[in-house]
């Protein structure tokens, strides 16, 4: 059910990906809508859910570009893994931490990709520190944003189901 | 799953991803691979579903925005066919003669070849992979093959999963054409710069080279033909004690693209471009 959860988000941020792109050639530099989906996952713990996470993102997103396929696929792949680990050890509450971790994860993946280009591609070229640092800052955005709605969600759902069993119980002692 | 099943599943997934890495990178001069044509043929009609439907929302808002407009237009562009019809006897006559001198000097002219229309799916030219993905139905794309605009060149079709292709831009690091300064006819390797503008290097400081020289390719790299704009020069520094650095606009807003253009031309065989010059191949 995870899984299937975990896939449908994955065409959401492909969908919203695609619309971004079609707005202005410029926004997927900007956002990226597959990491915060990714972390999400990641920060239950389950270091299996993060290293299978990253790897069905990351190949994803390299159907979506022009390099070698598989780089995204790489550095997804230790991204959800060290999202998974380092969720072990910390305990996030806040909304605050997750874009925090998600901002990290940005960071890292982005520095992973550097690194892989560099090493891989004869004429690698590297993007511009500030759009590293805004598609960092934006993937912690809407991570924050997406935990933060979904917390919201749980919890109307949670009060409402408990109303309606209280009520259930009040119509039983009549 | 305990961490040290985790830690080698980790290790195992990577090392096999590195594995496929290296196995591309033969590749990655622009033949395309199987992954890269598997995830192309994927993720392509999606991509296309998306582009249609926003494309024909966009159409319909459009239409209704501009529907009081297009009688205004509809006159002007009568005049502006007008006025074309007009320069083109006289481009008919200037043809005519340089078709005539050319017979007297028995100078055969490259053909130009055919185009045909195809409509870009996806278009991310802004990040660092960059990538324009094309729908061309009908006959199959070829690697290699020029991809234009109506105001100049695009790039060239570097993976092929039909009917969608992948086209490796202009502005894209690794790409490189043969170009030419037009008021000077100067020649130069004109390189992507990676921030949607272009370096035209090689051309010596003795050179004149102004701002706002038009640059066309060369026809001298054996993939794209001579005389399609790519460019106009922005800016001019000194690099070193030989070349300038040059600076060039692209032709193509390449931001906007909503169709391009496949060129269907011969170029240059293979086996007399690796030819050496004592002749043996």
């Amino acid at each position: 059910m995870a899984a299937l959860r975990y896939l449908a988000a994955l065409g959401a941020a492909l969908l919203l990906h695609l619309i971004g792109a079609r707005i202005h050639p410029n926004l997927p530099q900007a956002i990226d809508w597959f990491l915060p989906v990714l972390v999400l996952l990641a920060l239950s713990g389950s270091s299996f859910a993060g290293i299978a996470g990253g790897l069905a993102a990351g190949l994803l997103q390299d159907g979506l570009t022009g390099g070698l396929y598989g780089l995204h696929g790489f550095a997804d792949t230790v991204v959800g893994y060290a999202t998974a680990r380092l969720a072990q050890r910390l305990v996030i509450q806040r909304a605050v931490g997750v874009f925090a971790i998600a901002s990290f994860a940005s960071a890292l993946q982005q520095v992973i990709l550097i690194a892989l280009s560099l090493f891989l591609l004869p004429q690698a070229s590297v993007p511009e520190p500030f759009w590293v640092v805004v598609r960092a800052l934006s993937t912690g955005l809407v991570g924050m944003l997406i935990y933060s709605g979904s917390d919201r969600f749980r919890k109307a759902a949670e009060s409402h189901r408990k109303q309606r069993l209280s009520r259930l119980r009040m119509d039983a002692t009549k | 799953m305990d961490e040290k099943r985790a830690g080698w599943l980790l290790l195992v997934t990577l090392v096999a991803q590195l594995a496929l890495l290296g196995l591309q990178v033969p590749g990655a001069g622009g033949k395309g691979t199987f992954l890269g044509v598997l995830g192309l043929r994927v993720i392509g009609p999606f991509a296309r579903g998306i582009t249609g439907a926003s494309r024909t929302i966009g159409d319909s808002t459009e239409n209704l925005r501009f529907q009081q407009r297009l009688v205004a237009e509809n006159r002007r562009l009568r005049h502006e066919v007008e006025d074309l019809h007009l320069r083109l006897l006289q481009f008919e006559d200037v043809r005519s003669e340089a078709a005539r001198l050319a017979a007297a000097l028995r100078y055969a002219p490259p053909p130009i070849g055919d185009l045909r229309a195809a409509d870009v799916v996806y278009l991310d030219f802004s990040s660092w992979l960059t990538t324009l993905v094309i729908y061309a139905g009908g006959p199959p794309v070829k690697v290699d093959q020029v991809v234009l605009a109506p105001t100049g060149l695009v790039g060239r079709v570097v993976e092929v999963a039909s009917p969608y292709a992948k086209v490796q831009l202009l502005t894209d690091r690794a790409a490189s054409v043969g170009a030419l300064i037009v008021r000077t006819r100067r020649q130069g390797v004109l390189r992507g710069a990676g921030s949607g503008t272009l370096d035209l290097e090689y051309i010596p400081i003795q050179a004149d080279v102004r701002a706002g020289d038009r640059v066309l390719t060369a026809g001298i790299d054996g993939i794209f033909p001579r005389g399609i704009p790519v460019g106009t020069v922005v800016s001019v520094k000194q690099l070193g004690q030989l070349f300038h650095e040059i600076r060039v606009a692209p032709a193509v807003d390449l931001g906007t693209l909503d169709q391009v253009y496949l060129l269907d031309w011969k170029p240059v065989p293979k086996n007399l471009e690796e030819a050496v010059a004592d002749g043996r191949p």
